[in-house]
């Protein structure tokens, strides 16, 4: 192993070197050069001065050097990324004041103190209960901690390193995440959609229909839980006392490995179908009318009608929707899988929000839940920064 | 605008709400109880508190039930965090390693029976007698030589059987070994009305312990965690494979079927009173209901001992079900009402009317001495296997039954393991091998962490 | 609560951009109307079905829901007793509509002022401040809940109380850039107006704002309140052994009620639970669109 000193200084050297060749190439600016090496270096040290150089430890494991190496290029990133946004600003010419300030807008009110009494009580409940959770859960992903001690002890990345090792089966949570909020999204947004193709056009009782369509949003996950968990019961449930009376095998919905987590997924789809319709309801009316006409005058039929003027006029919807749904699919399942399946068979339903809480609450192993909270934190991280990237200039965040 | 009055009128209300709701005047010691159940065993426990609360009109004991075991300790483990922890809480034979360690630096979460009652013969004019308590429970919750907490529902893993379908299949008598159950469950199957499967029973680490334990083998070191902190498991031992073996062989077989959850006590239980199992192997905490269920279904329930492994000698079973403990720190009045509530659930009478109620078996030897009295045993043969069972035990470290540390977690691993044997059809051996070897991480982290060893 | 937030940001401009022209020619473009009819119907008791279903287990005994009777059960009068007396789930629905209401109208009131400080002010460091509310959008509580809980229950010391349940809720992004969007797509000239009146924030929003606000208010009131009555994974962490259980939690004590699971009691549970949500999403459902202003109406 390298001696600490060499690491300290290749993690925050080599950072600073690639931050400054990345900003310099963009802007050919010494100013630029001189941000990128302070933002890489900042970033390389980010998470490793935090862990004080823990990975590269003589004990380690080389996985724990892999993850150490990892987490200096992530922090890299995220320095660079923001000391390429500064650099945006200080370029631009307006200076710092830029961050600060903003333009003169009509119809402003005086006063620098107001604005921020106004503001006080949202600010302070966000930083108290979203921030300080936020970082207390990033120190508890290091420490080995257990519910009913106060004694901790730190543990270094092994919170992380632990889940993959093959045994503590993290794969399969992955992909029962996946599986679920992958079917959950595309069931769901494809059968609101044709419902919604039909709901929307002006029958008699349109209103009524609707309502009839769009209930279930209120209702909530547990709640779903229980009643597909009656309808799915494999011997006092609906369906499969159907299957039996037309002579079919009952089918084990809940105590089969390969077949839970669709049911899983039928409870979910029916749970966000009412959001989704009223969306797409919302959002076919708007289609304008003269380009369906338009289409069909050219002689296309309904398929193509609707692949080539439905589908494309609703994109910016079924885009939100598929935001709303994901996050729907990670979080809210947590309560419809508590009360159907408890994350089995054999942990077939057990997705990472269950296994956070399940690992956290039922093992009481804090620190793993923890980390596992952080992993799934930066999954949440990327789909928004997906989402900023692909929709960023639509998005009004501006005036 | 009436818009506006009415949004205020609407803040006044709801202000006044949040500023009453905690406000509610309290004159009478209020003794927070909670439970391990929210079914009818709630009722009658709420039934008693009442009584209680008559009988003893400065205090209050109010009851509040969890779903289940596991809920309810990691729930009183919050509770303690928070600050609201109640002044008894019923935990389970598996947490009595944890409850006896949980504390923050200085403060342990429960406090000793024993020592909370000292020397005192009777508390509120209730007697104070120890020895009144049946063997079997004394020893197992007798630590350190004295109660560390009160023993109060204590069952053991009984099989129950559907004698009427047994008898339409031409078995004879009730299966007492595993290949007498392999045997029965052969000519039920053939049976032309052959139930869906033959039997089943909740995948709980308590049915792997009690299998460990008639086999003679611990289930931890050092003298199964009763000579000194266990520190490693013996999940993957030969008597532990040999049961989760034929349990798998059963299942293979088209004999067992699995529910799909863990713990899955509700499922069990509905599958035999449906009449789609013939045999059950269940807690006998369930004795009274299941008997009376079957008979309801139009089918005799026969109780019998758990089944064995015939190829190794029968070392007898442990005890299962949960004891009551005394929070820490309780003013002197809390604790004394908490005392007096303890003895009054548990005397004669109610000891008695409990076992009558559910299938637990009698607490204490003069419940049992009324129960025979009023020849209770006579008319209902089932409610006496449990005792049976329990007193045919031979006094070993195995029979005790395991202390160590984490176990709630440890059954966690155990029963993760039996799922993926049965769910995805892996390798008894490597399963329970991969289970040793998380439980065992657990507990070295819990003992690093309890103990700092 | 972040999912909500995400929309307003995707969808509110949407009809700004759309135009609509013309009167439609629908008839050509409809099917034919007994057709959507059928469509509609069975769509609707699909939808409708698991729930119908579990209402008719609730009135039914195990026995009956064994045997599949079709028809209402005997057992309702006894389902209902124990549902909502022996397992206080009466109780937790008052606890569960108390907690609704103070978290609807506490986070209504700190999204209009932080819409109002975010639109009608200038001041310093307002991006950062922007960026601070934004960032939260990628937090959802159930990613901190082991931190939350901690926080909460340690450092706080409000483990079991209402305010455990009630305050961490009480400011969102969610909110505040619902009111935010709201707030500057009204004319300028209305607070250009109240400034030369003399009018002060507080009383430009009261007079001015609030009124001009009430579908926004709506939408943010049926979404929050829908949200609040649907909390479970953290009233399940943090409220032991308080006196204020919440009715998602109260369900799982309806699991065993009387020696295993018993399906009416359950069902009646479930049934009885989602009743109130649904009847405020039906009822402010026309506000809740309008506040996404994705409609057509014109």
């Amino acid at each position: 192993m390298l001696p600490p000193e060499l690491i300290v200084l290749i993690s925050i050297a080599a950072p600073a070197l690639v931050g400054a060749a990345w900003l310099y190439r963009g802007s050919r600016t010494l100013s630029a050069g001189f941000i990128g090496v302070i933002a890489g270096g900042i970033g390389g040290a980010l998470f490793m001065v935090p862990l004080n150089y823990c990975t590269f430890e003589a004990d380690r494991t080389s996985t724990d050097v892999a993850f150490g190496v990892f987490l200096i290029a992530l922090g890299a990133v995220i320095g660079i990324a923001v000391g390429a946004g500064v650099n945006r600003i200080v370029g631009s010419g307006k200076g710092i004041s830029s961050l600060t300030s903003e333009q003169n807008t009509a119809g402003t009110f005086k006063g620098t103190v107001i604005p921020f009494a106004l503001l006080a009580p949202t600010l302070v409940i966000l930083a108290l209960f979203l921030y300080a959770p936020a970082l207390d859960n990033l120190r508890l992903s290091t420490l080995l901690a257990r519910l009913g001690t106060d004694r901790t002890a730190f543990v270094c990345v092994d919170n992380f390193t632990k889940l993959l090792e093959p045994r503590q089966n993290y794969g399969q949570t992955l992909y029962a995440t996946f599986l679920i909020s992958f079917f959950t999204v595309i069931i769901g947004l494809a059968i609101s959609l044709m419902i919604a193709y039909v709901a929307y056009q002006p029958v008699r009782g349109a209103s009524i229909y609707r309502t009839l369509l769009i209930w279930p949003y209120a209702i909530s996950p547990p709640v779903a839980g229980i009643i597909f968990g009656m309808v799915f019961n494999e011997g006092a449930g609906i369906m499969n006392h159907l299957i039996r009376s037309g002579g079919g095998v009952p089918v084990q919905w809940l105590q089969s490995a390969s077949i839970a987590p669709w049911t899983i997924i039928a409870a979910s789809v029916w749970k966000s179908m009412g959001f989704n319709i009223l969306f797409y309801i919302a959002g076919l009316q708007n289609v304008p009318k003269d380009l369906i006409e338009a289409a069909a005058i050219d002689g296309a039929n309904f398929v193509v009608r609707f692949r080539r003027v439905i589908i494309p006029m609703l994109s910016p919807i079924t885009f939100f929707l598929i935001i709303t749904n994901i996050t729907y699919a990670f979080f809210e399942t947590y309560g419809t899988i508590d009360f159907l399946t408890r994350g089995g068979p054999a942990g077939a339903t057990s997705t990472m929000i269950y296994r956070i809480v399940d690992n956290g609450l039922n093992q009481r192993d804090l620190g793993s839940a923890a980390a596992q909270s952080l992993i799934l934190f930066s999954l949440v991280i990327i789909i928004t920064l997906i989402q900023f990237r692909t929709s960023g200039r639509r998005v009004t965040y501006g005036r | 605008m009436s818009r506006r009055s009415m949004l205020l009128a609407a803040l006044t209300v709801i202000m006044a709400l949040v500023a009453l709701a905690p406000a509610m005047a309290q004159d009478k010691i209020q003794i927070p109880v909670w439970i391990a159940f929210t079914d009818s065993r709630l009722d009658w426990s709420r039934e008693r508190a009442a009584e209680f609360n008559e009988l003893f009109p400065q205090y209050e004991v109010t009851i509040e039930g969890y779903a289940d075991y596991e809920s309810i300790f990691a729930a009183a483990s919050l509770a303690f965090e928070q600050g609201t922890q109640p002044a008894i809480v019923q935990y389970f034979e598996a947490a009595t390693q944890d409850a006896r360690d949980a504390g923050f630096e200085g403060n342990p979460q429960f406090k000793s029976v024993a020592e909370a009652f000292g020397d005192r013969t009777e508390v509120n004019g209730l007697p104070v007698n120890f020895d009144d308590f049946v063997d079997a429970a004394r020893n197992y919750y007798t630590l350190d030589g004295s109660f560390t907490s009160f023993p109060w529902n204590t069952s053991s893993a009984i099989m129950f059987s559907n004698k009427t379908m047994l008898e339409a299949a031409g078995v004879e008598g009730i299966p007492a070994t595993w290949a007498e159950v392999d045997a029965a469950c052969e000519k039920i199957m053939a049976m032309e009305n052959a139930p869906a499967n033959c039997i089943t029973w909740p995948n709980h680490g308590w049915f792997f312990e009690q299998a460990v334990a008639m086999q003679g083998a611990d289930l931890v070191n050092n003298g199964n965690g009763r000579e000194a902190r266990a520190t490693e498991t013996f999940i993957n031992s030969d008597a532990a494979v040999a049961y989760v073996s034929w349990w798998k062989d059963l299942q293979d077989k088209g004999y067992y079927i699995y529910t799909g959850a863990q713990r899955d006590w509700g499922g069990t239980y509905n599958a035999f009173v449906a009449g789609q199992v013939a045999m059950l192997l269940y807690s006998s905490s369930d004795t009274t209901a299941l008997t009376n269920d079957g008979a309801a279904a139009g089918f005799d329930v026969v109780a019998s001992f758990y089944p064995h492994n015939q190829d190794v000698e029968y070392a007898g079973n442990l005890i299962g079900g949960a004891s009551l403990w005394l929070s820490n720190d309780l003013s002197t009045e809390v604790e004394d009402g908490a005392l007096t509530f303890l003895l009054y659930f548990t005397n004669t009478e109610n000891a008695a009317s409990w076992h009558q109620f559910t299938g637990y078996v009698p607490i204490t030897k003069s419940a049992i001495a009324l129960l025979e009295s009023e020849g209770w045993y006579e008319e209902n043969p089932n409610s006496l296997v449990a005792s049976d069972q329990l007193a045919a035990a031979i006094p070993s470290s195995a029979t005790a039954g395991a202390i160590v540390g984490a176990f709630p977690a440890i059954r966690n691993h155990v029963t993760n393991a039996i799922e993926q044997v049965l769910v995805n059809g892996r390798d008894v051996t490597e399963a329970l091998t991969e289970a040793k070897e998380l439980a065992d991480e657990t507990l070295a982290e819990y003992n690093l962490l309890y103990a700092g060893e | 609560m972040a999912e909500l937030s995400r929309q307003i940001g995707t969808v509110a401009p949407h009809d700004r951009t759309t135009s609509l022209t013309g009167p439609p020619s629908w008839k050509r473009f409809v099917p034919e109307r007994w057709y959507a009819h059928v469509i509609l119907w069975i769509a609707c008791l699909l939808i409708g079905f698991p729930l119908l279903y579990a209402a008719l287990v609730s009135t039914q005994n195990n026995a009956q829901v064994a045997n599949f009777v079709l028809s209402p059960g005997s057992s309702f009068a006894e389902n209902f007793q124990q549902v909502m007396v022996n397992r206080y789930l009466g109780e937790y629905m008052l606890n569960t509509i108390s907690l609704a209401v103070v978290i609807t109208i506490g986070k209504t009131i700190l999204s209009l002022l932080s819409g109002l400080a975010f639109v009608y002010f200038r001041f310093p460091g307002k991006w950062i401040v922007f960026g601070f509310v934004l960032a939260t959008l990628m937090m959802p509580t159930e990613i901190l809940i082991i931190g939350l809980y901690r926080y909460v229950s340690g450092t706080l010391g409000w483990g079991g109380t209402f305010q455990a349940l009630a305050v961490p809720f009480l400011a969102s992004a969610t909110g505040t850039f619902l009111f935010r969007q709201h707030f500057s797509n009204l004319p300028a000239e209305l607070s250009e107006a109240a400034q030369m009146d003399g009018a002060n924030p507080l009383q430009f929003l009261w007079r001015v704002l609030i009124p001009m606000s009430w579908n926004t208010i709506g939408a943010l009131a049926v979404i929050q309140f829908v949200y609040s009555w649907n909390m479970y994974l953290w009233p399940q962490l943090i409220m032991q052994g308080g006196d204020f259980q919440v009715v998602q939690v109260g369900l799982r004590t309806l699991l065993a009620v009387d020696t295993s699971i018993a399906y009416g009691p359950l069902m009646l549970g479930a049934v009885i639970a989602s009743i109130p949500p649904v009847i405020v999403f039906i009822i402010l459902q026309k506000q809740f669109m309008s506040g996404f202003q994705i409609t057509t109406d014109k």
